[in-house]
């Protein structure tokens, strides 16, 4: 028997051993007794090159305030939401977090992230910020329930040199994208007009384009429904959208594009495939470095046959969780980050338009590929805001349904009419669900 | 112990018994039994403060979905190809490389190896080969003059789940391989000797020698591997996605959609619970068919 | 007419074999031959089947950009770790498993065969909130206990196939001697079953090496992240960095495939003792 009490404690002490090793490293959260106070942070929209950008501003925020260290959490671009609404969900330690406008009406419904009026009240940054950076901050119920880093917006970007070479002048409306994208389609040497997005996130330009074929019927505060309470799938002008997003893809865009999520859709641009390309402000960047100068150029977007094209600001920022036990530190860092300063050095990389109202920021406008963005926010007439459908209970699942049945309309596997009618029926729905 | 009055061969198998049993109970079947509970509540992570019961409505959610009929097809399809040409590859490289000859503990380390790779990376690496501007495959198929314009691989619903089953086969035929590979080894060359007296010719010894004395392993290997293939969504998902429009979705990647898009863990939990179910009752009924007696008998 | 036809036979046996072993060494060639090619000329066309110019520096990126020499030291520790715990275990249950018949043996054995049924992800939200509360979240030690509590009910059953395949007569005439019966398992049936035993770790081990869901989940600290993970961050929003993903790969796939070079006799001796039952 001694042996076998021998052979029996191995793998018993082996576990343990293992456990309690591993167990001595750090403390999980909370400080280590000297005053200093130790926050988790978490990143979502993770790259290597942000990454450590944002570790660069940690760094300068730790030097200026000693007392706090920063544990920055970057978990892959793929799970990183789910990994933030897991460790939200059981409360695990962390108290600052990347806040994207997708995300933020599930964060506040379920209580997650905590509500920033008392901090930015007494912020002297926070009445600098520019109207579409509070308006995105202060989304869900009227707070502000994070501060964006940055917004997105769309516009067109395409090949200078061809469009010259073919005597083309950019796009003026849908109708003009889609015949310059028939015209510069030379499959055989592997040429098409445009970088079509089929796959992950083709929601987003397929509700946008018909939007702007309803024109200024649809109701930019519930852009789901037009003025009168139909849906925005309901009309005749709908058909003729997804009329023209089918012909764009049949006979503008390579084949494999019905499966192109944001990743290929740059690519496809900048390997000289694709001719036009209709994307956020942080693809500037990769266009820049990839395209020689003058190959390239951007215009505003497309608009529809009524003459309006709808956007939409899209947002991403730090956020607190509910439950932080150093909210003080966590606005602390929150605030550090959204100083003009830093976000001046985030939104550089990041490539996303800054939050401030200042003088850089109107000079970082006026220069080439941004300038459309001007354009466009002179000339309310026919560039029209919609407050994005972010906030209803189905979004998620939504964005899902109209990605495949997209699929499934450009493959013929689904007719135009039965793909808007579903949406239409799924609208109504949502509607008297509620949000 | 005085409670249970055990002697010493039972004190014995109970402590060495121990340590699977609680890690298996505590941390499989435990939470399992907690996420079944998820499947009849009302629980998606876009409103977690109306957890409520609602009986088997994710259930009825999922199956009447317009999908769910082309989601089982696909994936008895994915099942039932990528095991066939798993097994019939797997089965001949093994025949094959019975006799032993120069060079085949190399070889061996060269077409063995699929096995020891990740879903995820087998997934990357075909999507890379199969790319549709890009990938080798097309440019091997032009250049030998069998095509004439690349073919999506991965965003044609024609070819799409074809290239994840060759994928998966690439990377399944090793078990195959192995596991008979090392069952033909252990049959004892008088068999053969006894049927070449009696005059069997190779075919003959395969059929009447071979494959008999094999049976029990081709039978608990050809099901485990059913179970691994269903439950191995990991290659889909980084291949196609289950897209395009759903062309390559099975069971598993249906799960895994409905937690990272809708986050719909009482849905998918359902879903988990249909694939279950299905697995027992195909193992139940596979056993019995094959008279392999108990389950689990490896 | 024979001789002919076993003539026939051996070159229609290598022409085979060929075939099999281009089907199966293309794309992992075609993974190196990627990661020589300088980053500018991955997307070129026409493709080069060989590089025009061999470069390294895929690999001087991924060191550059990443700790991965941490995460394959992390990797290697933990499946390790895990595999040999594995092993202690599974040992001791697949033994008695397959020496003992009692009330409930044949329960249980069917439920480990279930556990191989279930998707993980039903599961996953109670595990965290397990790990959770034994401050196991953000240790490795959550990877080695989740990886044990994965491999554990298989791997019973493939040793349990292995020890039904040895004669009980073996440990009994070294208890006779007067060693303990589990002093008879480890000096004598253990190294008899070595074969066996190696191709369940390298299972075990190959299992770990790969897992990638949970060791995003569990894991935060940079230091503590696992080769899957770091490989997974190659996917960012822009592209997949295809450079450095071939790179990774070449590295990661490299220990696999000495491993299963060095051990496949073992592997396949192994599994021949527990292939089929007598």
């Amino acid at each position: 028997m001694k042996g076998t009490k021998r052979w029996l404690a191995l793998p018993v002490v082996a576990a343990l051993a293992a456990g309690v090793v591993s167990g001595c490293s750090g403390s999980s959260d909370g400080g280590d007794g000297k005053g200093t106070v130790k926050l988790k942070m978490i990143e979502s929209l993770t790259s290597p090159a942000r990454t450590e950008v944002i570790k660069k501003m940690i760094a300068s925020f730790e030097e200026a305030n000693p007392n706090i260290k920063v544990e920055l959490i970057s978990p892959p671009l793929e799970s990183a939401d789910n990994k933030i609404s897991t460790m939200l969900n059981s409360k695990e330690s962390l108290d600052v977090l990347e806040v994207r406008d997708v995300t933020v009406k599930q964060f506040v419904t379920n209580k997650w992230i905590a509500d920033l009026t008392e901090d930015t009240n007494a912020w002297s940054g926070y009445k600098d910020l520019n109207a579409n950076s509070l308006a995105m901050a202060n989304y869900i119920e009227n707070k502000p329930y994070y501060i964006p880093y940055g917004l997105y917006q769309k516009m067109l970007f395409y090949r200078k040199d061809w469009f010259d070479e073919k005597g083309l002048t950019p796009p003026k409306t849908w109708d003009d994208l889609l015949n310059a994208a028939k015209t510069l389609t030379d499959s055989a040497n592997n040429r098409f007009g445009y970088s079509f997005r089929g796959g992950s996130g083709a929601d987003g330009y397929i509700v946008d384009l018909l939007r702007d074929f309803n024109g200024a019927n649809v109701n930019t505060d519930d852009a789901m429904f037009l003025k009168s309470g139909a849906t925005i799938f309901s009309t005749p002008e709908a058909k003729q959208g997804l009329t023209l997003y089918t012909n764009l893809y049949k006979d503008g865009s390579p084949k494999d594009a019905i499966n192109w999520a944001f990743a290929e859709q740059v690519q496809g641009f900048v390997s000289g495939a694709t001719a036009m390309l209709i994307q956020d402000p942080d693809t500037i960047d990769p266009v820049k470095q990839k395209l020689g100068e003058g190959t390239w150029a951007t215009a505003p977007m497309p608009v529809g046959p009524t003459g309006v094209s709808h956007y939409k600001v899209g947002a991403a920022g730090w956020g607190m969780t509910s439950y932080s036990k150093h909210p003080k530190e966590a606005w602390k860092l929150i605030e550090f980050l959204s100083s003009p300063e830093q976000n001046a050095i985030f939104t550089k990389t990041a490539g996303v338009i800054p939050i401030h109202n200042s003088a850089s920021v109107d000079s970082y406008f006026k220069e080439g590929a941004y300038k459309p963005y001007i354009d466009m926010a002179n000339d309310p007439e026919h560039f029209v805001a919609y407050k994005p459908e972010t906030d209803y209970k189905g979004f998620g699942e939504w964005r899902k349904i109209v990605q495949q049945d997209g699929q499934a309309v450009l493959l013929g596997q689904l007719s135009i009419d039965d793909a808007l009618k579903k949406w239409d029926a799924y609208w109504m729905n949502e509607k008297q669900q509620g949000k | 112990m005085k409670l249970f009055r055990l002697n010493r061969t039972q004190t014995f198998i109970f402590l060495c018994l121990l340590p699977t049993i609680l890690l298996v109970f505590g941390f499989t079947y435990y939470p399992i039994v907690k996420g079944i509970d998820v499947a009849f509540r009302n629980y998606s992570l876009f409103n977690l403060s109306d957890v409520r019961y609602i009986g088997m409505d994710n259930f009825k959610t999922v199956t009447s979905s317009a999908q769910f009929g082309t989601i089982l097809k696909n994936t008895a399809l994915w099942v039932s190809i990528s095991l066939v040409l798993q097994f019939v590859i797997g089965f001949g490289v093994a025949l094959l490389m019975r006799r032993s000859f120069r060079g085949r503990g190399v070889y061996q380390g060269f077409v063995f190896y699929s096995w020891a790779l990740s879903g995820f990376l087998i997934g990357i690496i075909w999507r890379w080969l199969f790319n549709g501007q890009i990938g080798v495959v097309n440019d091997l198929l032009l250049k030998m003059g069998l095509i004439s314009e690349r073919i999506g691989f991965l965003s044609d619903p024609k070819w799409a789940m074809f290239s994840v089953i060759v994928a998966n086969v690439w990377y399944g035929v090793a078990f195959f391989a192995i596991m008979l590979l090392a069952a033909l080894q252990s049959v004892p060359s008088e068999l053969y000797e006894a049927a070449e007296i009696d005059g069997a010719g190779s075919f003959g010894q395969l059929r009447h020698v071979t494959i008999p004395y094999i049976m029990p392993t081709i039978i608990s290997t050809t099901a485990l591997r059913v179970i691994w293939i269903f439950n191995f969504p990991d290659l889909i998902y980084g291949m196609t996605n289950g897209g395009p429009a759903g062309s390559t979705h099975i069971l598993t990647t249906y799960m895994l959609d409905k937690i990272v898009f809708s986050g719909d863990y009482g849905q998918a939990s359902a879903i988990g619970i249909i694939c279950i179910a299905i697995l027992v009752l195909f193992t139940t009924f596979y056993l019995f068919a094959t008279r392999a007696g108990k389950a689990g008998d490896f | 007419m024979k001789k002919r036809f076993a003539k026939l036979g051996l070159a229609g046996k290598i022409v085979v074999l060929g075939i099999y072993l281009v089907f199966m060494v293309f794309p992992l060639y075609w993974m190196i031959i990627t990661s020589l090619k300088p980053r500018n000329e991955i997307f070129t066309l026409p493709l080069q089947y060989w590089p025009k110019k061999i470069s390294f520096e895929n690999y001087v990126q991924i060191f550059k950009i990443s700790k991965f020499h941490v995460y394959l030291g992390n990797s290697l520790f933990i499946s390790l770790v895990a595999a040999a715990i594995v092993l202690l275990v599974t040992i001791l249950s697949g033994y008695v498993l397959a020496r003992f018949s009692f009330r409930g043996s044949g329960q249980l054995m069917m439920a480990f065969f279930v556990t191989q049924m279930i998707p993980l992800f039903i599961g996953f939200s109670t595990l965290y909130m397990m790990m959770s509360k034994m401050g196991l979240l953000n240790k490795q030690a959550s990877l080695i206990l989740m990886y044990t509590v994965g491999l554990v009910p298989f791997c019973t059953i493939m040793l349990r196939g292995f020890f039904q395949r040895i004669p009980a007569s073996l440990e009994e005439a070294a208890m006779i001697d007067g060693c303990s019966r589990l002093g008879a398992l480890y000096r004598v049936i253990v190294p008899i079953m070595m074969p066996g035993i190696s191709a369940t770790f390298i299972f075990a081990f190959v299992q770990n090496w790969n897992e990638l869901f949970m060791a995003i989940m569990f894991i935060d600290r940079e230091s503590s992240k696992t080769l899957p993970v770091a490989m997974n961050s190659f996917i960012t929003k822009f592209d997949i960095d295809w450079g450095s993903m071939s790179a990774a790969t070449v590295l990661s796939v490299v220990p696999t495939v000495v491993l299963f070079a060095i051990c496949q006799r073992f592997i396949v001796e192994g599994l021949t003792q527990g292939a089929v039952k007598g």
